[in-house]
């Protein structure tokens, strides 16, 4: 056990856990942030994916050691910004959002696709998500409501 | 923003699930719920001869078939599936027991303590004797035989499928006051409510059953979940805490249900350059027990020869069981074996006879008023011609097929023709099912649908609610589909067959209409609407003769393809599809599920490759078992067109299989253009083309 | 009891090392899926542990000379950033996992794993890559191929840390990567094959075929190589049926739940001689 601190959706915590613990097992039954979903355990299918200091990480496979100091973001403190309005607001025109269980980890993906390139094209889109599976959309929607948001934070000039 | 939709309607759970809010069953706080893992065998068939379970701390439990309390045995269509093996086991992974306890390692550890002594026994593995057999015939089949110029034989196999949905199986059970209360990720609550009743011959009312958010289904929540809860529900009334537990992705590819592999053996006879009479052998794999295989057997037979008319038909068809896990429910329901044989048979019969396949089909093509395969009849308007002309226009089809006829071409198109017959077979509606809608009008004036259909992904929740809103004029914003609860919703059938919106989907727009005609403000008005079947519907079980289904839906995909030699891998390029469902309630949904099965059935045409080796499933992982990613599909185009059916609301008939259905054919049906091979089997995956390519004739 | 150690820098890694025998723990994204035991349960380990992603002086990509050294804890998302890597290194890093795990796995810890199926170490057998160890016994180096011996075997002593890769920068004339698995992202290789060569006035001055998932390590043949070195590019391309049944001597795939051994025989020879057939 040792005292591990981060900082999730701009909250500081210390949790005494293993180093060895699954950030995911930590934010959903430690922190009770069940936005965050397990797919698989083993880091294929992107349904636990969280942003660590802005860039996305499988929460399945992040051992707790190695988020210490860092600044994790869920959808449970994303879905708060301005930022998610304008992707949630696609993906919900566009209908990228069926059983609804691989998309908090594709709005993280998205978002993570947008803080590094906020202007992609379809196959950046297409390989940024690469890791997200969906079993519903066959990523039609999906893909479309990625460059449909890219497009209106475009045009309002959105800082992501 | 732009509106791409603008007649469709914002889902409900539209901002719970995309903000991570939606509550799915390992979501669900519950501090005091003991985890459950099951005990399995270790064998795939033989007898079992000693049980010894280690000493169980403290608040520890084991389960087992001498807990049983009234019936050893889980209610899916055909009843012999046992909640929990008793003396005998017929498949590696049979459930024998469960150890439940307060700490998951803990339990996990016990688990492994269990020692199971079995007197093994050889398992069977192939095809061997049939335990359920169907038959029919149209026409004059000896006939056809005799005055044939020429007869074709071909056998065709498809693959088990594994339904990969996100959120695996997962179940939270408690007594409330003596009352067996569930959550589960499920598809049918009434089927989980049944095989609870069953298994505990308790009262129909102590048992509730309450649906939570359903991360994806197609058919694997469909019967599996009801295994399950008898399970859980013999360990309840034991133990008397709750009881919980959420699925491994690796036990849930290793234990679950699976779609039936088949293989499907046709002989035509041809005369004129006409198909006068086929035979058909549709051959089924039930896994190790029947279950709903004899109504898969069923759909497949029913769709033996798709969307053709045939004049003569000898149909037998038969469920095997092997001792593997057995298969159950996937969309499409045995109808994708079939149609695949059928479209893939009918190609390569056209170009035996030396004839264009597109002028060959459109021969034999289903009209209205036709007889279909089981003398029953077409009653409405099919537009097909008009869904081929569309879909062939969208994706530059005839210039297409030419230009990849030349022989360097690496690339291909096909086109597969399709139906599905949406609800439940024959007079299954009315007398297995008798679905009713309950619909309150409260004395506030806000309108409140009460149904048991399970919205995984569907948008079923939206679409019987815009059925209401529409049909009385009334604000969106005051009409409420509650979840499906046993307690307050009757029950309106499963979520499956593709009968959501064709059947249930009628209830509402005929309970709308009732209510508002009774309308008064400020008084409490409630609908109950009972289900009745169209007067045109005769249908005999025991000779499969009649009208299958109140409506069928219908579609065409056209796939494109590139082939790289090298390698033997095949790249889609371009997949246009149209179908007609009646009337699209909301057409981003419908779309929706048109994208989807598309992906699904790319998976199941060519990626997805699930193998048994020595009884277990060869492919365990979510990384061994390749589901379509964002970088494996294309943009997918989508038209539908209406073609208004007189027994759906607002004319609107099913969507959710018809989608997945044609998918596998045409996909095969290109990349055989590409490769200059003829493919017998699916997948149709790069080491399977490497055979055709390197081995095969032309 | 297994203990857990987060060292905070390098000496007291070594330290940590030199006095207990660990898993090496970096990205995670080996050891969390092959210990992991079930939901909402650590994953079970049956040695000490000592996590070294916190080490941020082994976080770096540099030039030292001739060579672009890359440090141990520098994940593959950085690799793919850096103007400095070899595009084919690039090529090969952008098609293994997803983009998630490319930000957390690092190119150090796949060599560590050695799996058959690496992707990355196939292009750093085509660099003559130096895989460089430090303990508080001193430093080491050595190639790539000696240090890779057989299924999850490497010569690293229980108390060295894998600190740093040396790639040697070399210009090549072509090169080619593929990787072949069963859809296009995500996804465990079938086979893969690198090549490079390098021309002078038609004449072969290097040549380099290297073959990943078909045999307990990747697949180089120096040896052969060496004989085609002098030959003009027709020369060379004469000798293709040769050359690949020479090869084909030391491909030796398996069949398992992903392809059969025939499949990955006739693929990767099908990808030499495309290569083969490319070079001018």
């Amino acid at each position: 056990m040792a005292k591990i601190k981060f900082v999730v959706n701009n909250q500081p915590y210390e949790v005494d856990v293993d180093p060895s613990a699954r950030l995911l097992d930590v934010l959903r039954d430690e922190l009770h942030l069940i936005g965050v979903k397990e797919g698989c355990g083993e880091g294929s299918c992107g349904a636990c994916t969280v942003l660590v200091n802005g860039v996305s990480y499988s929460s399945c496979l992040t051992p707790i050691a190695n988020i210490i100091g860092k600044e994790i973001l869920t959808i449970d403190g994303f879905n708060k910004t301005e930022q998610y309005r304008i992707i949630a607001d696609a993906f919900a025109e566009l209908g990228g959002s069926q059983c609804g269980f691989c998309t908090p980890g594709m709005i993280m993906s998205t978002y993570a696709l947008f803080l590094e390139n906020p202007d992609p094209t379809e196959e950046e889109a297409r390989l940024s998500l690469s890791g997200n599976l969906c079993r519903c959309t066959g990523y039609n929607s999906i893909i479309k409501a990625v460059l449909e948001a890219a497009k209106e934070g475009r045009k309002r000039g959105i800082k992501w | 923003m732009k509106r791409y939709f603008p007649n469709s309607t914002v889902k409900i759970d539209n901002e719970e699930k995309m903000a991570g809010k939606a509550i799915f069953t390992d979501d669900i706080l519950c501090q005091d719920a003991l985890y459950v893992v099951f005990v399995r065998s270790t064998i795939s068939k033989g007898k079992i001869l000693r049980i010894e379970v280690p000493a169980l701390p403290d608040g520890y439990h084991y389960i087992d078939a001498k807990d049983i309390v009234k019936e050893n045995v889980v209610s899916i269509i055909f009843s012999d599936w046992p909640v929990f093996a008793d003396g005998v086991v017929n498949y590696y992974g049979e459930t024998i027991g469960l150890i439940a306890g307060p700490d998951k390692q803990t339990v996990l550890d016990l688990v492994r303590k269990v020692v199971i002594t079995y007197q093994e026994e050889t398992p069977n593995f192939e095809l061997k004797e049939s335990v359920f057999h169907k038959h029919f015939a149209k026409g004059d089949i000896a006939k056809a035989k005799q005055e044939a110029d020429f007869s074709y034989t071909e056998t065709f196999r498809t693959s088990l499928q594994e339904h990969l949905y996100l959120e695996t199986q997962a179940m939270l059970m408690w007594l409330d006051g003596d009352k067996v209360t569930v959550k589960a990720s499920m598809q049918c609550p009434y089927y989980v409510k049944k095989a609870i009743v069953r298994t505990l011959g308790c009262d129909p009312d102590n048992v509730r059953v309450i649906q939570p958010a359903v991360g994806g289904a197609f058919g694997g929540k469909e019967h599996y979940p009801s295994l399950l809860s008898a399970q859980l529900a013999t360990a309840l009334v034991k133990i008397k805490k709750p009881l919980r537990f959420v699925f491994d992705r690796t036990e849930d590819i290793a234990f679950t249900t699976k779609r039936h592999p088949s293989q499907t053996t046709y002989t035509a006879y041809v005369k004129n350059n006409k198909i006068t009479g086929i035979e058909a052998h549709v051959k089924l794999d039930g896994g190790a027990y029947i279950g709903c295989s004899g109504v898969v057997l069923a759909r497949a037979l029913i769709a033996v020869v798709d969307c053709y008319t045939i004049p003569s038909l000898e149909v037998n068809g038969d469920v095997y069981l092997t001792n593997t896990v057995p298969t159950a429910a996937f969309r499409g329901f045995g109808s994708p074996q079939t149609i695949f044989a059928f479209e893939m048979f009918i190609n390569h019969l056209a170009k035996a006879a030396k004839a264009d396949p597109l002028e060959f089909r459109f021969t034999h093509l289903a009209k209205k008023g036709d007889i279909t395969a089981v003398s029953g009849n077409f009653h409405d308007e099919i537009i097909m011609p008009q869904l081929i002309e569309k879909a062939m226009e969208m994706s530059d089809y005839k210039r297409k097929i030419k230009e990849y006829n030349k022989p360097n071409s690496n690339k291909g198109i096909g086109m597969s023709w399709f139906l599905h017959g949406c609800g439940f077979t024959g007079s299954g509606e009315s007398t297995i099912i008798n679905a009713h809608v309950k619909l309150v009008k409260e004395a506030d004036d806000t309108v409140h649908l009460y149904t048991s259909q399970v919205d995984f992904g569907q948008g079923n929740r939206t679409t019987l609610k815009k059925i209401v809103s529409d049909t009385l004029g009334y604000p969106e914003h005051l009409v409420f589909h509650e979840s499906p609860d046993t307690d307050h919703t009757l029950n309106t059938g499963p979520t499956a067959a593709s009968r959501t919106i064709i059947i249930v989907g009628y209830l509402c727009e005929k309970a709308a209409k009732h209510l508002k005609e009774q309308w008064v403000s400020g008084k409490r008005i409630e609908i109950i609407e009972p289900y009745v079947a169209p007067p045109y519907i005769h249908w005999d079980e025991e000779t499969m003769q009649g009208d299958a289904y109140p409506g069928y839906a219908w579609g065409v995909n056209i796939i494109e393809v590139s082939y790289d030699p090298l390698t033997y891998q095949v790249h889609v390029d371009g997949v246009w599809s149209t179908y007609d469902v009646g009337h699209a309630i909301d057409e981003r949904i419908v779309v929706g599920q048109s994208d989807g099965g598309i992906a699904q059935g790319i998976g199941y045409g060519m990626l997805e490759c699930m193998d048994i080796k020595d009884g277990k499933f060869y492919q365990k992982t979510i990384s061994d078992y390749t589901v379509p990613t964002s970088m494996d599909l294309p943009y997918m185009e989508t038209v539908l067109i209406d073609n208004h059916f007189a027994y759906g609301a607002s004319g609107a008939k099913g969507a959710g299989e018809l989608t997945f259905v044609g998918v596998a054919p045409a996909l095969c049906l290109a990349i055989e253009q590409a490769i200059k091979r003829k493919i017998n089997k699916i997948p149709a995956n790069p080491e399977y083309i490497m055979e055709l390519v390197e081995n095969g004739k032309d | 009891m297994v203990n857990k150690y987060l060292p905070k820098n390098l000496k007291e890694a070594l330290q940590t090392l030199s006095e207990h025998d660990c898993y090496i723990m970096a990205g995670g994204t080996d050891l969390m899926v092959v210990k992991h035991r079930s939901s909402g349960l650590l994953p079970t380990f049956d040695k000490d542990v000592i996590y070294i992603m916190g080490l941020e002086e082994l976080n770096f990509i540099k030039k030292v000379g001739e060579n672009i050294v890359i440090g141990a804890t520098t994940n593959y998302s950085d690799i793919l950033k850096s103007p400095i890597v070899p595009q084919l290194l690039k090529d090969i890093v952008i098609e293994i996992a997803s983009p998630s795990l490319r930000n957390m796995a690092t190119l150090v810890g796949n060599i560590g794993n050695a799996s058959p199926a690496g992707d990355a170490l196939v292009g750093l057998y085509l660099y003559d890559t130096l895989i460089e160890l430090t303990s508080v016994r001193g430093k080491r180096v050595m190639p790539i191929s000696e240090f890779i011996y057989g299924v999850r075997r490497i010569r690293r002593e229980k108390d060295e840390l894998i600190t740093s890769v040396i790639i040697p920068q070399q210009h090549f004339t072509n090169t080619k990567w593929k990787k072949v698995g069963s859809r296009k992202a995500e996804t465990i290789s079938k086979i893969t094959f690198a090549g490079s060569c390098t021309i002078d006035q038609g004449i072969i001055k290097d040549i380099r075929l290297v073959f990943g998932s078909v045999g307990i390590t990747v697949v180089r043949r120096p040896e052969l190589e060496a004989r085609y070195i002098g030959l003009t590019v027709e020369q060379l391309q004469s000798k293709t049926d040769e050359i690949l049944l020479e090869y084909g001597k030391f491909i030796l795939p398996i069949s398992d739940q992903r392809s059969t051994k025939d499949y990955r025989f006739k693929v990767a020879m099908n990808i030499a001689r495309d290569f083969l057939s490319h070079i001018e």
